[in-house]
Order: structure tokens, then sequence, then C-alpha cells
């Protein structure tokens, strides 16, 4: 029996949509780890759904070709007669639980597919210690965070020893630390194993390293054969930020991670950055002094201050639970503060970090022009303009939930942000977003910004403050523990953008690519 | 995991059995149903056997409802719990029971239209599935579960398999009119339910006068008894029922069916396999 | 489903359902209020001697309560509506429903006879509630749900998943209003607020649904047993159904021992109906709580007082059943009292008292 994988002319499409793979063929060897990246609405989800035979058993459509694992041709196997060998992880990490408890909903696939009781016993316990997550057994999935669920989602995929593990885009949802953790599991998966990876990412500066070869899609399509990773990354708009610039200075292969371009990087000379061009200071739009919020009778933030001003646009850093969603949620006026005060004569509007939660119409313009109704207004201008902004015109007609999870995200806060808002409070922004809608959102920021408007980020995202932000916030345990100008804050910081590691003084690939028009490189 | 072999549906599975056995069992569970829940309006006063034991005839009836509801069950689970039916019943069903919490200003009645709304978007079965599914799991969250529980389980179920089977006809209609007639759809059930439910309690509580039931009576009497029971007791309460459920449909009716229909497909998924003879085919796949 | 480590409960919870039914068909066979009282006695002691901490502790109060405020209704709808008493207490003044309203008269004399006889059959239906409530406080729903049928597996996987949904549901909500505020900068907006916060709750809802039952599917959810088993439960329930219907005609017509062998059929035919759709079912259950010895010890313990009451029914008790009628304190016969007291026997082995923390949901509970 072989771990392998093989796609053979495949085709599909959805009932209700376009064609969604064209002519795949593609060959995974056991043992191997496969990333495909792509573009949201590249056909990437559909391709790994295709592994297990949930495209087309469970979605319905139209499927030409086939797909053979281990021997047996989805055409002919449901889902749930290959959960012995291909594993399924989704990435919404709130999705995939059964049961409320962890041990049970881990043994659920064993539940399903018979077998002794002393033997289920002992896979659970194994697969609990192999993703190490045995300490949680007893704990609801609710009560856990994005990584310590994936992981969990992980072991209940692997409880039947598939030979293939598929995640679909596992991380996308999760703060650093727990991407970190799930990618280092599924390194440890591949290498103690063996098994069989196809991982799909839209962030790539972790999953790109412990690949074994990478694969684009466009357009339902397979670019080329599957090859190593830093190849197939090298002119990919979404590679990592040492990626692109290990293309922009000629290094080939370009590397992965920032310890190959380092390396790389002692040969380069560039001179200093050019230093930042002095932003005059607007107008206090927003003035946040001394605030301390309680959420009930916890502590959340104690004697924060910050100033918002026209022009503006700050990153606030910080690990889960710094308090920076809170912080956003009191300037915005959601929360009351227990003591401190935020005065201004601006108004501010906040997009929650879910953009689900606020859409519920049944066309983008729609559901932007909602806001203006509840307001009371018409300004079929400000529709338009918010559409334009944000990248949106050609989606406008579409149904917000059609939309992938950048998209909605954009939606959102175009559905805020239309209201008129000076002050755009932005909360996660670019969680689950591909590299299309990253520079869309970044468009969308420095336009508000130049039209003298402030826009507050809250995020996980360096990258993201390292392209956008002029200042930066930094809290720890709800209080500032840095703030400043984004190069100085983000520069000498472990929260340090990738360019920045390689490169002292620079912050981004553009930076780079603007200082170094000619660049002596010497080898 | 020698199980994982496929098992290839056996020639009587498509067979006229198949077809035949469903309706039967549901048509003589709702007829024995039916006749359970109304026993006061047919059983003769012979069949009671003195004053002390007239309380054995509840009893009987808990029974049989609890029997009927075992017997829809065995059958409403053939051939139609797949991993997206099972997974959208416990989403919604989650939903409904915290409906079942939610307190309007006209009492916690939030729960009628949703069960209405699934049975007209997804059909009779999985409105039945739904009315079953979402009473059980409001009993589990309520510490609710008692001898009462089959009864509500079954009205429920009978709310959103009616529901499903009028949403057959009022799907052909404008979405306008198909909300107008759902909403009294609701407003009529809304007063049906209570109706229903009376029965599990009211035969118990028998005084003798005017608004009980009098084992052995004509039918005529119990009739005029139970409604003036009915009056007295339920009336208003049921208002409050049937008033929130037919402003909700009437509100959300549209827009949620809607939303619901967009999901519909995927409960029943329909996969085409084109043939393997010419395996790199150019032309891509056709999709409307 | 079942929380081995977490649920330290000594009696499985089936065991408890037997005792429920049990403790239910005591009060239907002993209805007097004394004996009523005793039953209600025996629950509360369960609940204090067995219930773990957790919000599942208010289902005895709640369920209890609900049964007084039903009672008192009751109580005072027969005061003032049946006038077939003999001991008139006082009169007040009366009025008469038109006839589209049933034409009962309500007020005019309220009697003595009626109000007790009222209250006593309340407090019946008072005594099957703390019954169900001591239960519902005792027992794991996992537990239970686990040890159904085959045949209802899917049915308890619904279950689970939605109990399992319901903190992301209160979360979605929650995360729905908090949103819809915001869009409109901190004030909200009541005009079609309804459907604001009922439609993205719904659309995330689904969504997660397809997610979750693509999560199921891969994990060999649904795999089946023969189809034909299927096909035999099916002609298992139809026989059941008509020995049920032609039990119920039997009865009409006064045939009762037809109509108790009808029933007794239709009951077997059904058990093996259940049995057959079981073999439907292709599953096993991880570390499954089966039923010990001491368990069905405690199971036929309990059985021993409805059989017990029913055979002092039989021999012509007659303090079991009370009547208002001539007004005379119900007695009490120590028999009656004996026979009740197998009911105890849970108390054999006790419970930790506080269960560990996880072990119940947390459940922003009943009616905010």
């Amino acid at each position: 029996m072989t771990g392998g994988l093989d796609y053979e002319g495949v085709s599909f499409g959805y009932p209700d949509g376009p064609t969604a793979l064209a002519d795949i063929d593609l060959a995974i060897p056991p043992g191997d780890i496969l990333l495909v990246v792509g573009s949201s609405g590249s056909g990437k989800s559909t391709l790994l759904r295709a592994a297990n035979g949930l495209v087309p058993h469970t979605s319905g459509g139209r499927f030409r070709g086939s797909v053979t694992v281990a021997g047996r041709n989805t055409r002919d196997h449901p889902p749930r007669e290959l959960a012995d060998v291909v594993g399924f992880v989704h990435q919404d990490p709130e999705a995939q639980f059964v049961v409320d408890r962890v041990e049970s909903d881990i043994a659920f696939g064993l539940e399903n597919l018979g077998g002794d009781p002393a033997g289920m016993r002992r896979r659970v316990e194994e697969v609990m210690d192999a993703l190490g997550v045995a300490h949680l057994r007893d704990r609801n999935p609710t009560t856990l965070s994005g990584g310590e669920r994936q992981r969990c989602a992980i072991a209940g995929a692997l409880v039947t020893t598939p030979s293939v593990l598929v995640l679909d885009e596992p991380t996308s949802q999760l703060d650093p630390q727990g991407a970190e953790d799930v990618l280092a599991a599924v390194a440890r998966l591949n290498a103690d194993l063996g098994t069989t990876i196809v991982l799909a990412e839209h962030r790539l500066e972790r999953a790109a390293p412990i690949a074994d070869a990478a694969v684009l899609m466009v357009d339902s399509r397979l670019l080329g054969a599957p090859a190593a990773p830093e190849f197939v990354l090298a002119e990919y708009p979404g590679a990592p930020p040492v990626t692109r610039l290990g293309h922009l200075l000629g290094w080939n292969p370009p590397p992965l991670t920032v310890r190959d371009a380092r390396r790389r990087a002692r040969a380069v000379d560039l001179s200093a950055p050019l230093p930042p061009v002095p932003t005059t200071p607007g107008d206090v739009l927003v003035a946040a002094r001394g605030l301390d919020v309680h959420l009930g009778a916890t502590p959340i933030l104690h004697d924060v201050s910050v100033d918002i001003r026209a022009g503006a646009v700050i990153a606030l850093l910080g690990r889960n639970g710094a308090g920076k969603s809170t912080l956003l949620r009191t300037i915005a006026g959601l929360i009351p503060a227990r003591r401190g005060t935020v005065e201004g004569p601006a108004d501010r509007a906040y997009v929650p970090q879910d953009p689900s939660s606020l859409l519920f119409r049944s066309t983008v313009r729609d559901e932007i022009a909602e806001t203006l109704r509840l307001l009371g207004r018409r300004e079929p201008g400000a529709v338009d303009r918010w559409l334009d902004t944000l990248g949106l015109t050609p989606l406008a007609d579409r149904h917000p939930r059609s939309l992938s999870g950048g998209e909605r995200q954009r939606v959102a806060i175009a559905a805020v942000a239309v209201g008129g808002a000076a002050v755009l409070l932005l909360d996660e922004p670019t969680r689950g977003m591909d590299a299309a809608s990253r520079h869309a959102l970044e468009r969308a920021i420095a336009r508000h910004a130049a039209d003298g408007g402030a826009v507050v980020l809250a995020t996980h995202d360096v990258e993201l403050a390292a392209r956008c932000a002029h200042e930066a916030l930094v809290l720890g345990d709800g209080e500032v523990v840095a703030a400043g100008s984004a190069a100085t804050v983000l520069a000498d910081s472990l929260f340090a953008p990738q360019i920045a590691k390689v490169l002292p003084g620079f912050l981004t690939v553009e930076q780079v690519a603007a200082t170094a028009a000619t660049p002596r490189v010497d080898r | 995991m020698t199980a994982l072999a496929s098992v290839p549906r056996s020639a009587d599975a498509q067979s006229w059995v198949t077809r035949v056995q469903p309706v039967a069992i549901y048509a003589l569970v709702t007829i024995i149903g039916i006749a359970a829940f109304l026993y006061p309006f047919w059983l003769p006063s012979s069949a009671l056997p003195d004053q002390a034991h007239s309380g054995d005839a509840p009893l009987v009836a808990g029974i049989v409802g609890a029997l009927a509801l075992t017997a829809l069950l065995v059958e409403v689970r053939r051939g139609s719990m797949t991993a997206m039916t099972v997974a959208v019943l416990g989403v919604l069903a989650a939903s409904e029971g915290l409906l079942r919490l939610v307190a309007l200003p006209l009492g916690n009645n939030a729960f009628y239209f949703f069960v209405i709304l699934a049975g007209v978007a997804f059909g009779p079965r999985f409105g039945m599935l739904l009315g079953l599914s979402a009473m059980a799991v409001s009993a589990v969250i309520t510490g609710g579960i008692g001898p009462w529980l089959p009864y509500q389980m079954l009205a429920l179920a009978w709310l959103g398999a009616t529901a499903g089977w009028f949403g057959r006809i009022t799907s052909r209609w404008s979405p306008r009119v198909e909300v107008l007639a759902l909403g009294a759809f609701g407003w009529v059930w809304g007063f049906g339910f209570g109706a229903v439910m009376n029965f599990w309690f009211w035969p118990y509580q028998r005084d003798g006068g005017d608004l009980s039931w009098i084992p052995g009576s004509s039918l005529g009497t119990t009739i005029r008894h139970y409604w003036s029971f009915y009056v007295a007791t339920s009336f208003a309460n049921d208002a409050a029922r049937a008033l929130p459920t037919l402003i909700l449909i009437l509100l959300t009716g549209r827009a949620v069916l809607a939303t619901l229909r967009r999901f519909a497909h995927r409960l029943d998924p329909v996969t085409v396999f084109e043939p393997l003879s010419e395996p790199h085919s150019p032309s891509s796949v056709e999709a409307r | 489903m079942h929380h081995p480590a977490a649920t330290p409960r000594p009696w499985h919870s089936v065991a408890w359902l037997a005792w429920a039914i049990a403790a239910a068909g005591a009060v239907q066979l002993a209805p007097s209020p004394v004996y009523v009282a005793l039953v209600v006695g025996i629950a509360w002691v369960m609940v204090e001697a067995h219930a773990p901490d957790g919000p599942y502790r208010q289902a005895f109060p709640i369920l209890v309560g609900i049964g007084v405020v039903f009672g008192v209704f009751r109580v005072a709808i027969a005061a003032f509506t049946t006038h077939n008493g003999l001991h008139v207490l006082f009169s007040v003044p009366h009025a008469t429903m038109p006839d589209v309203m049933g034409g009962f008269t309500v007020g005019g004399t309220v009697e003595s006879d009626i109000v007790l006889q009222a209250a006593a059959v309340a407090f019946t239906v008072i005594g099957v509630m703390a019954v169900f409530g001591a239960v519902n406080t005792i027992w794991s729903h996992y537990e239970l749900v686990q040890s159904t049928p085959r045949s209802f597996y899917e049915l308890g996987v619904v279950v689970t998943v939605a109990l399992a949904y319901i903190p992301a549901t209160i979360e979605s909500m929650r995360a729905v209003r908090d949103a819809d505020r915001a869009r409109t900068g901190g004030h909200a907006v009541r005009r079609g607020r309804i459907l604001r916060s009922i439609l993205p709750v719904l659309e995330r809802g689904m969504e997660r649904a397809v997610a979750l039952a693509e999560s199921m599917d891969s994990r060999g959810f649904g795999i089946r047993g023969p189809a034909r088993a299927d096909v035999e439960a099916g002609w298992c329930v139809l026989l059941a159904l008509f020995a049920f219907g032609v039990g119920f005609l039997a009865l009409i017509g006064n045939g009762t021992t037809t109509a108790l062998v009808c029933g007794a059929i239709g009951t077997a035919a059904l058990v093996i109906g259940v049995w057959r759709s079981s073999l439907g079912v292709h599953r096993r259950t991880y570390r499954r709580r089966r039923l010990q010895g001491a368990d069905w010890l405690l199971m036929a313990t309990v059985a021993i007082a409805p059989l017990a009451l029913g055979v002092l029914t039989a021999t012509g008790n007659s303090t079991l059943a009370w009547y208002a009628e001539p007004v005379v304190w119900p007695r009490f016969d120590p028999v009656v009292a004996l026979a009740l007291l197998p009911l105890l026997a849970p108390l054999v082995r006790r419970s930790p008292n506080a269960a560990p923390a996880g072990a119940e949901r947390e459940i922003t509970t009943v009616a905010s």
C-alpha cells in the first residue's frame, strides 16, 4: 500500500458555479509535504477536497478524471470510506468539533470505523501525545486557543492512521504563535510517521520552509509541476518577504527563511535607507487619555494613552489577550472606560475581526448602502467611492457570502467606512487574506490617511504594519510597552519584519528596491 | 479496517418497498399519534375500569405516545442521515434551543417560526427531524426531560412536517404571497400547538366541572368542555405564541428562506461523473 | 459523547431513568397526597445526595416551580368554574361566558371539596415534576444519549453536535450584536434589527454546518451496515403500528384483553425493529460506560416499588387514593410507605457532591 496521491485529468465544476478545477494532473509521492499556493478562488480548496472525495461526493457537481489514493479511486469511494487513508483538516478551527470534549471528539473517527476497544484507547492516547494535546483531554474545544483547537482537529483526523493528511489553510485563522505550533506539529508528523502532507496556505513565511515541493494554482489550473518551493515562489506576489528580497537582489535560488537570507545578505552592501519623509503631524482627531478598561471584573487595559492624528496610520501590536481589540472598541465608544477619556472632533468607526458577523444583504453594493440607510442618509457617491477604494467594484453585484475571507473583510471595512468616520479602527484585518486582498487593503488604508483620515490597525501581521504604519504601539498585559514611529518600534524588536532581520534599517522589500535601484552586490 | 469495503445497495433497497414503507409508517404514526393525543374525545367510559384507576388512561396514552415516537425515530433516520443532514440539524437545533430561552416581550415564543421556515426550505422530512431534535436539545439544556417530552417532540415534528408540505405549495407563489401565507400558517399553528399540547395534562385534571374531561361523556360535551377549558386557560398564552410567530415570519421570512434555500442543494448534492474514456479531454467541465 | 473522567457519578444514567419511571409510576399508583409528599421528599433527598454542582442543579426547583404554578392555576380554575361540589365555602359574584366562549360560568359558589380535590390532583403533577426534576439534576445527558440503541445513533449525534455548538452560537449572537452597533458608530438602530441579528447568525451557522459535515464525512461518519436491516426494521415498525391501531380499536370496543395482547405484540415488534435497525448502524463507542451489576441490581430494586403498589391496589388497599368527599384527612398506611422504601436505594452509594470544573457545560441558563 503506497501513501501516494494521484490526480489524473481531473476537471470539476460546482453545481451553482463556474469551473473550479481544470485538467489537473498531479502525483504526490509518499512521505512528501506538498504546498499548494494560489490566490483565493484559484481552486486550492477544491483541489484539496478532491483528495478524499469531498469533491464531488459531499459538494455535488460535475466531475471528470480520477483521483487515486492508496489504491482507492474517489469515484467509487465516498469520503467516509477513505477515512482510514486520508485525514482532512478544515481552515475554520471552530467548525470541526462534533463532541464538546477533546478526547471524545478525537475518538469520533475511530468510533465510526469500529475496532476493538483496547486498540481504540491506545490509538487515541498516541495521537494526543503526537500532537501534544493530552493535557487538554477534558477541555471543551470552545475554551481552547485557535492553535490548540487546530492541533486537536489534526489529532482527530490522524486517529484513523491515514497515510495522507490534507490541510486546508490550517493556520489562516490563527495568531503567529498558534500557527507556529501547528506547522511544527505537522512537520514532526511528517518526519516521524512519514505521513504525506498536502497543505494550502496564504501566509507562507512558516509554511514554505517545511515543504518539500510547492505548486502554484491559477484560475483552476496548476501552473507547472510541483517543484522546490524557492523556485515556485520566486515570482509569486504572496511569497515571504525574504524570498521576494532574494528575487529582487538576484539571489538564485531565493531564500525561504530569514536564516538563509541572512547568510546571503552578508555579501550585500546597501547604502543606508533613505530617512523616512518626515510627515507633518496633522491635527489630533481623537485623543485617548489614561484609559482603564475592565470587562466584567477583569482588568484589561491600564493607563493607556494614544493620540490619533489626521493622516496617521497606527499599528497596534501585542500578543493575544494583550488588550488590542479592547482598546479599539473603547476608542470606538463600544465599551465604556472606568477611568480616562476618549475625546476629539472626529467620528470613529470600528470594523470587527469577523466580517461574517456584519454581512447579511444579498449583494456587496447593497451591504455597503445598508449602513447609509441605517444612518438615514442617501449618498450613492459614497458607496461607489468605497467600492473603488477597496477594489470591490468588480464584485459589487456578488453575494457577500460567496466571497473569500479576504474579500469579505474588505466588504465589511467598506460597509463600516462608508458611514464617513474619519478614524477607522480595523481589528486584525488581514486574517485569512491572500496577496491580492492585502494589496487592495493597503492601498485603501494609504488613501484614507492621505485624504486626512486616520487608521488604527490592531494586528499580528508585522509585515502589514511595516508596509502601512507610520506609528506603532505595542501593548503587553494591558499596558503600553513601546510606542513611537513604526520604523523604530518595529526594527528593534522580536516583532521585526523579515526584511529588518536580514537588512537592518530596512522594513520592506519596496524600501530596498527604492534604495537599491542599482545595488552593488559583491559575490 | 475490513468494514470499510463499500457495501453495495441490495436490490430490494431500490424497490417499491422502500417507497411504500415510509409512507405507510408516517400515516400510521400520525393516526395513532392523533388517537393517543385525542383519546379523551373517543375513549368510552367502559374502557376505564373504575374511578380509582381512571388515572391509568393518561399513563397508557403517555406510553403510546412514547412508542409512536420510537417508531417515528426508527423510520425517519432511514437513508437520510448523511453527515450534512446531521451537521445542519445539529447547528440549527442549537440555535433553536437558544431561541427557546430568549424572552421576547410576549414570552419565550421565538421558537416556532424557525421550525416552520426550515421545514418550508428543506422539506417535510427535514422539518420533522428538526422538530424532533430541537425539542430534544431544548429539553436537555433546560433539564426538562420527562414524560411530557414525547408529546412535545411529536407536536413539534408535526409542525415541521406540515410546514414542509405546505411549503411545497407556497414555494410556487411569489415571495410576498408566500410569506403572507406562511405567516397565517404560523398564526394558526400557534394556537393549534397549544390546543394539542394541553392534552398531555388536561385529562389528568378531572374535577367534574364544566372545564374538565368527564370520562364517558358524549363527544359533544367533551368538545364543549375542552373549548371552555381552552378559552379559560390557554387562549391568552397561545395568542402570545401565535402573534410573535406571525410577526417574525412576516419580518424575516423572505430573507431567512432565501438564505436557507441557498444551502438546500448541499443537503441533497447531485453528483455527475463523466465517463473515464477520454482522460485528457481539452474542453473544461461545463457548468451552468 | 461520554465524559469518563469528568463524571464520577456512582450510578449509570440508565439506572436513574429506571428510578424516575418507578417513582413516577408510584405517584400514579398511590396518588393520595401523603404518599405523593413522600415521593417528593425522596426526590429531594436524591438531589441533595447525588446532584453534582452546576447549572443543571437548577432543574429541580425550576420543574417543581412549574408544577406549583400550574397547580395553583388549576385549583383557581376549578374553584371558580366547577360548581358541583357539596360543601360551599363562600360565594363570589358570577358571570356566564357567551356561548362562543364555551358558555361556562365563572364565579359563583366555591366549594371546599372541589378545591381540595383539584389541589390533590395538582399535587400528583407536582410529584411527577419533582421526580423528573431530580433526575435531570443528577444524570449525565451524555450517558443517556450514548445508551440509546444504535439505531438512534445519528439522532444522538445531532443532539451532541447541538450541545457542542451552543457556546459558539451564543458567541456568534454576541458578535453580531456588537458588529451591528459598530456599523452605525456605536448607537443602535432599532428598525430592522431582528433581521440584522438573525441573518448573520444563520449564515454563519450554515457555513459552520457545511464545514462540520466535511469534517464528519472525512472522519468516517455514516458508514452503513447492510440496507436489508433497515427494510426489515421497517416491516417490524409497520407491524407494531398495526398492532397498536388494532389495540386502540379493541379498547373502544371494550376488549381490554385483546387490547393488552395487541399492545404486547406491538411493543415486541417495535423492540425487534429497533434491534434490526441498530444492525444497520456501523459504529463502536469509545470508552463506553456499561451498566454494571450494581446498576442492574438498583434497577431491579426500584422496580419493586411500583410492583408492590400494584399488588396493594389489587388487594384493595383503600388508602392509596384520596377523595375530598367526604372531607377527611388522607389516611396513612405504613405498608404503603414500606412499598415506597426501595426508591431510596440509590442512597447506598454516595456521590462526591462537587463535580470537577468542566463537567457541565456553561449554559447561560434559562430565560434571560
